[in-house]
């Protein structure tokens, strides 16, 4: 904007710039991002491509926790509290994928779901 | 605020004047960010689920998807985070007119986003006929990417107040003019992510500039005024209250639009990507 931002604060102390290292770390994200788009089109073994697709999204969360949310310069109690919801999503996931997974868990179809129906009256 | 803001040494990082080192407000969002995880854990473990063992009848995603406009979507959001982190550096500095920039910036690809779900969840129902209720593949995406954009639109709304708030006098008052300054900011992002993306999306497919221009003229005469008056809004050269001091409200911002980044992260790969194999 073209406004003149006075402020009232005159203190001569600032922060050194991250401006080259936010710069990079965005470029590093597009370029991760694009890699794992075209990963979905190669005639690659699936298991691969999912571990891949994995691995890269964990880096890209993770250069954006430490660097843009500044967990990599904050105390680290900050990290720990985050941390700890974070796990606690990780093992709801996994428990939920487990339990639905299993054989029982899984809906069921048109056929049996009908049955179930006229068994129930 | 730091013990040190009196002396003219603000550590941005730390705050000496609490138990725990770490700013009061930043502590909050962090706490709030981490109970936020459990319930996208939840929609999406949800999602999975449904995806990992389909009913009969369920849409096809493939069929249904876009990938070239979600991936154009997680660049934007992606380049959107950037431009937030520049935002608390700047303020970090005490540099409120780049602050100010860089917020404005982070508003408007935030709406790039949203317009980019608008014309998605559009397409979805009147052309695939993919709808909330018509099947668990509909709910559960649905829900998911809703919740998030819902997140993206209170992360933007947030913003526009941070935004003006840099404008709040140092002198006192003015709270009417601020009010007024709000409401034109939210007008402009309505306008823009409800009907200028997805309408230039629309135009990018086919769709004709002048019909898009005669189908929401009142919408867009209205942004055009709000826009005008955020411009008129940001000529006065008073000295503000906001500086150096207000850096942890900005990095609270932040954090929570930092956080709906992250989050879009894990939906881009498991919603998205994970379809194509």
């Amino acid at each position: 904007m073209s406004a003149p931002a006075t402020t009232s604060d005159t203190s001569g102390h600032h922060e050194p710039s991250k401006f080259h290292v936010y710069i990079q770390i965005a470029m590093i994200l597009a370029v991760i991002t694009g890699v794992e788009v075209v990963l979905v089109y190669m005639p690659i073994v699936k298991w691969l491509v999912v571990t891949a697709l994995v691995v890269l999204s964990a880096v890209k969360f993770m250069f954006v926790i430490f660097f843009f949310m500044h967990l990599r310069w904050d105390k680290v109690f900050c990290t720990i509290l985050f941390f700890i919801g974070l796990i606690l999503a990780g093992f709801t996931m996994f428990a939920l994928l487990h339990l639905f997974g299993s054989e029982a868990g899984k809906p069921l179809s048109a056929a049996a779901l009908d049955f179930a129906r006229l068994a129930i009256g | 605020m730091s013990s040190h803001a009196a002396t003219g040494l603000i550590d941005h990082h730390h705050d000496h004047t609490t138990s725990t080192g770490i700013p009061n407000k930043k502590l909050l969002w962090w706490a709030f960010l981490a109970s936020d995880c459990m319930f996208f854990g939840a929609l999406i473990s949800s999602h999975l689920v449904y995806r990992l063992n389909p009913p009969p009848g369920n849409a096809i995603p493939t069929q249904i998807f876009n990938i070239e406009l979600t991936s154009f979507s997680t660049f934007i959001l992606l380049m959107s985070s950037l431009l937030m982190a520049l935002a608390v550096s700047a303020i970090q500095r005490g540099n409120v007119k780049s602050t100010r920039l860089m917020l404005l910036g982070t508003m408007f690809f935030g709406c790039i986003f949203l317009g980019g779900q608008v014309f998605e969840f559009t397409h979805f129902v009147e052309v695939k006929h993919m709808t909330l209720s018509n099947s668990i593949f509909g709910s559960t995406f649905f829900t998911l990417t809703g919740t998030h954009g819902t997140h993206v639109a209170i992360g933007v709304l947030l913003l526009g107040m941070m935004y003006v708030r840099t404008f709040k006098p140092a002198a006192g008052g003015g709270l009417f003019t601020n009010f007024a300054h709000l409401l034109a900011v939210c007008v402009v992002m309505g306008v823009s992510f409800i009907y200028l993306v997805p309408g230039l999306i629309e135009v990018i497919y086919g769709a004709s500039l002048g019909d898009l221009l005669r189908h929401h003229a009142l919408p867009f005469a209205v942004g055009a005024a709000a826009c005008a008056a955020l411009v008129w809004f940001a000529r006065g050269s008073t000295v503000v209250e906001f500086g150096e001091q207000n850096a942890v409200d900005v990095e609270s911002i932040g954090l929570y639009w930092h956080f709906v980044d992250i989050v879009w992260i894990i939906i881009f790969t498991a919603v998205y990507l994970l379809e194509y194999l």
